[in-house]
């Protein structure tokens, strides 16, 4: 450009690069975020979630060899909640309610991570296949999500869960089969819609090429419902597996919310509420915690939808 | 069918003089009830260093003409029915070369032209802008994409190809890392500073004050004035042998339209860029525009010099449009409007588009499409009473047969 000698030096300021920028809008991010108390209250819950699921080889004795089965203590079925040793009591099967939550806390949050990963994954890339690509592979990949969507979730993750044989892998490889179909038809939505905007048309005009443009205009404005969707998903998952594992998917034993409360249903109504009460409160709290979350961040990222 | 083939016939066509030459475009669009002919076998000239105004109203074609050149138009539902647009860069005219065809040539070499040799200007400015890019940052992107090599010649000849890469935008997530750790890293960063420092003056050019710190800001922290400042920053910045304004300054209330006016015209005048001025804005095409092609239904009626146009229109879609602006000389309350409205263009039958509004219709206007006639050196004009001298001057109802032009057939 012949015309930088033309002019005055140009100083840009070097204390505010593009990265102090960015931190700047994250920081701008996070306080809207913790304006909202109900958020505040969501985060606390899910961060001590996330504590007691990191410390827990710390704060029990794991069991030998596999930590995330429960361990069995056959001097002590159903004793109630304050007996020594086992401050929560203990099932039916002699298995300590503490351990269980704790290293449940574990489980939960492996199953959450994985799924919600894989899945958003898979979605983000078929969704923008379909979405920036358009026509027969629009066409092609959206049927094949039709087919996933006409079988209702649950039933649908059950019987594949079933028929690969009760084990928490093949739950959550079930879920992650199931859930990501989800994912493909928002980004899918939001691409189609951030395509048609004039600042794609720009980009073109200044000579980007079609994958860059999707890279840095399409993708980056169309992820945010994903992003609350995401963490929304994060609790109900953790529901959706719990269910799972309570009907038996999942193997006997394990530490795991939904095979406790399993545990503990026959004793309910018999007065023994605490084996399937506390793991309960648990699943409620997580599920909780992710959707006030999740509200608090569509309220920031995405003002224009209302909460459902 | 050469009926309408309206060729520009004022310019010469070996390419002396012409940065661009669109000769028969059609342009259609597959509806549900059949084909929507957007634009019919358009033919016009864009000579070097001129600005050619094309106007019409709403829907008549101007956008998806200009959209043509950058091939924008979505296909589908849009077709390319059929025509050229011939483009002259000055990168192969200095290298002795002809024009290219812009409709046919591959995506990689358009990718090379777009924003390089031809840029555009949008309508909106608060829609052109990526809302999750900093300014500099969307700017470097024209840098980035079309002057790497310029970029990367203070760094010499030992240049690791990552950073070679980075300059070309297209290193992987993992050499992005790199360019981070220390050896690389002054690289990268004096990569990024040259860059800088040509959106910097790419900028301060288009008069925005402290540029340095419009770079860091988001489009949503800058008023619609600045963000087309911006775009026409953007537009310019690798110094386009054409530069198409979609109705630039539309958008814009009208004390900052006027400045913004001021502003192109003036980098215009520096950078001696030839223009397609798309606007339905009579009064504004009359000040910034060299010669004026008016467009109606998919179809140029009319063109020719501003003045010859604004002084002597012959189209009676051009006169009806004239008496429909305000001005001085009208008394108040005389504007006369169009009577009607621009006619269904879907898998329309040969007529003079005008027709169902023209005062002067008669019934070859219904039945066969006019033809390109030369007025004056540089004004034409299709429109069968044109064929006929005497046949404007007549009254509506005493219209004269045509017989000359239906033999001609």
């Amino acid at each position: 450009m012949a015309e930088v000698a033309q002019h005055p030096p140009v100083v840009t300021t070097p204390v505010s690069g593009p990265l102090a920028v960015r931190l700047r809008r994250l920081g701008e991010i996070v306080r809207q975020v913790l304006r909202n108390p109900v958020t505040v209250i969501g985060l606390v819950i899910i961060v001590l979630m996330f504590t007691m699921a990191l410390l827990a080889p710390v704060i029990t004795t794991p069991n030998e060899p596999n930590p995330y089965q429960m361990p069995r203590d056959w001097s002590a079925l159903n004793e109630p909640p304050g007996t020594p040793g086992h401050p929560l009591g203990t099932t039916a099967h002699g298995g300590d309610v503490l351990y269980g939550i704790i290293w449940g806390s574990r489980t939960s949050l492996r199953l959450s991570l994985i799924v919600v990963g894989v899945t958003v994954t898979i979605g983000t890339i078929v969704g923008s296949l379909a979405g920036y690509l358009g026509g027969k592979v629009d066409e092609f990949l959206m049927r094949v999500v039709d087919i996933f969507l006409a079988i209702p979730e649950l039933i649908f993750a059950l019987a594949i869960a079933a028929m690969l044989g009760p084990s928490f892998t093949n739950i959550i490889l079930a879920l992650a089969v199931v859930y990501w179909v989800k994912y493909a038809r928002i980004i899918r939505g939001q691409i189609m819609h951030i395509k048609q905007n004039d600042y794609v048309d720009s980009a073109r005009v200044i000579g980007d090429s079609k994958f860059h443009i999707y890279a840095k205009d399409v993708l980056p404005n169309s992820f945010t419902p994903v992003m609350v969707q995401a963490t929304m998903d994060m609790g109900s998952i953790v529901l959706v597996g719990a269910t799972l594992s309570f009907i038996g998917l999942a193997e006997a034993g394990l530490a795991e919310w939904g095979v406790l409360v399993s545990e503990g249903q026959v004793g309910i109504s018999t007065g023994r509420w605490w084996a399937s009460t506390f793991p309960g409160l648990m699943i409620f709290l997580w599920a909780l915690a992710f959707n006030l979350v999740g509200d608090g961040l569509r309220d920031v990222l995405d003002p224009r939808t209302e909460s459902r | 069918m050469t009926a309408t083939a309206f060729a520009d016939t004022t310019s010469g066509r070996s390419g002396v003089g012409l940065v661009a030459s669109v000769q028969d475009l059609s342009i259609h669009f597959q509806t549900k009830t059949g084909m929507l002919h957007a634009v019919d076998e358009v033919s016009f000239d864009i000579r070097d260093g001129e600005t050619l105004g094309l106007v019409g109203e709403t829907g008549c074609g101007k956008s998806v003409t200009a959209r043509a050149f950058m091939r924008l138009v979505a296909t589908p539902p849009g077709v390319y029915a059929g025509g050229r647009i011939d483009f002259w860069s000055s990168e192969t005219r200095a290298a002795g070369g002809g024009p290219v065809n812009l409709l046919t040539i591959p995506e990689d070499e358009m990718l090379g032209i777009r924003g390089n040799r031809i840029a555009m200007i949008f309508q909106d400015p608060g829609k052109a802008l990526n809302p999750a890019l900093s300014i500099g940052d969307q700017l470097a992107e024209v840098f980035y994409q079309h002057r790497s090599d310029e970029l990367l010649d203070p760094l010499g000849p030992g240049t690791p190809a990552v950073v070679r890469r980075a300059a070309r935008q297209e290193a992987t997530r993992v050499e992005k890392i790199l360019l981070k750790v220390p050896p690389l890293r002054s690289q990268a960063n004096r990569v990024k500073a040259a860059v800088d420092d040509r959106v910097a003056a790419a900028l301060a050019d288009t008069q925005i004050p402290n540029p340095g710190k419009i770079m860091d800001r988001y489009p949503h922290e800058l008023s619609a004035g600045m963000k087309q400042r911006v775009l026409i920053a953007q537009a310019l910045a690798c110094d386009p042998d054409l530069l198409i304004a979609d109705e630039p300054t539309t958008a814009l209330d009208v004390t900052v339209q006027a400045r913004i006016l001021e502003l192109i015209a003036e980098l215009l005048d520096r950078h001696d860029t030839s223009v397609l001025y798309i606007s339905h804005d009579l009064a504004l095409v009359r000040g910034m525009c060299d010669r004026v092609a008016v467009m109606y239904a998919g179809r140029i009626v009319e063109i020719g010099l501003t003045e010859e146009v604004f002084s002597d229109p012959l189209h009676p879609y051009t006169r009806g449009l004239m008496n429909a602006v305000p001005s001085s000389a009208h008394r108040r309350g005389a504007l006369t409007a169009i009577i009607g409205s621009v006619p269904e263009l879907i898998d329309p039958e040969p007529s003079c588009r005008f027709n169902t509004r023209c005062p002067y219709a008669a019934g070859v206007c219904r039945r066969l499409d006019p033809r390109f006639l030369r007025h004056t050196l540089e004004h034409g004009v299709v429109c069968h009473a044109h064929d006929d001298p005497a046949a404007l001057a007549a009254r509506p109802d005493e219209m004269p047969s045509f017989a000359r032009v239906d033999d001609a057939r």
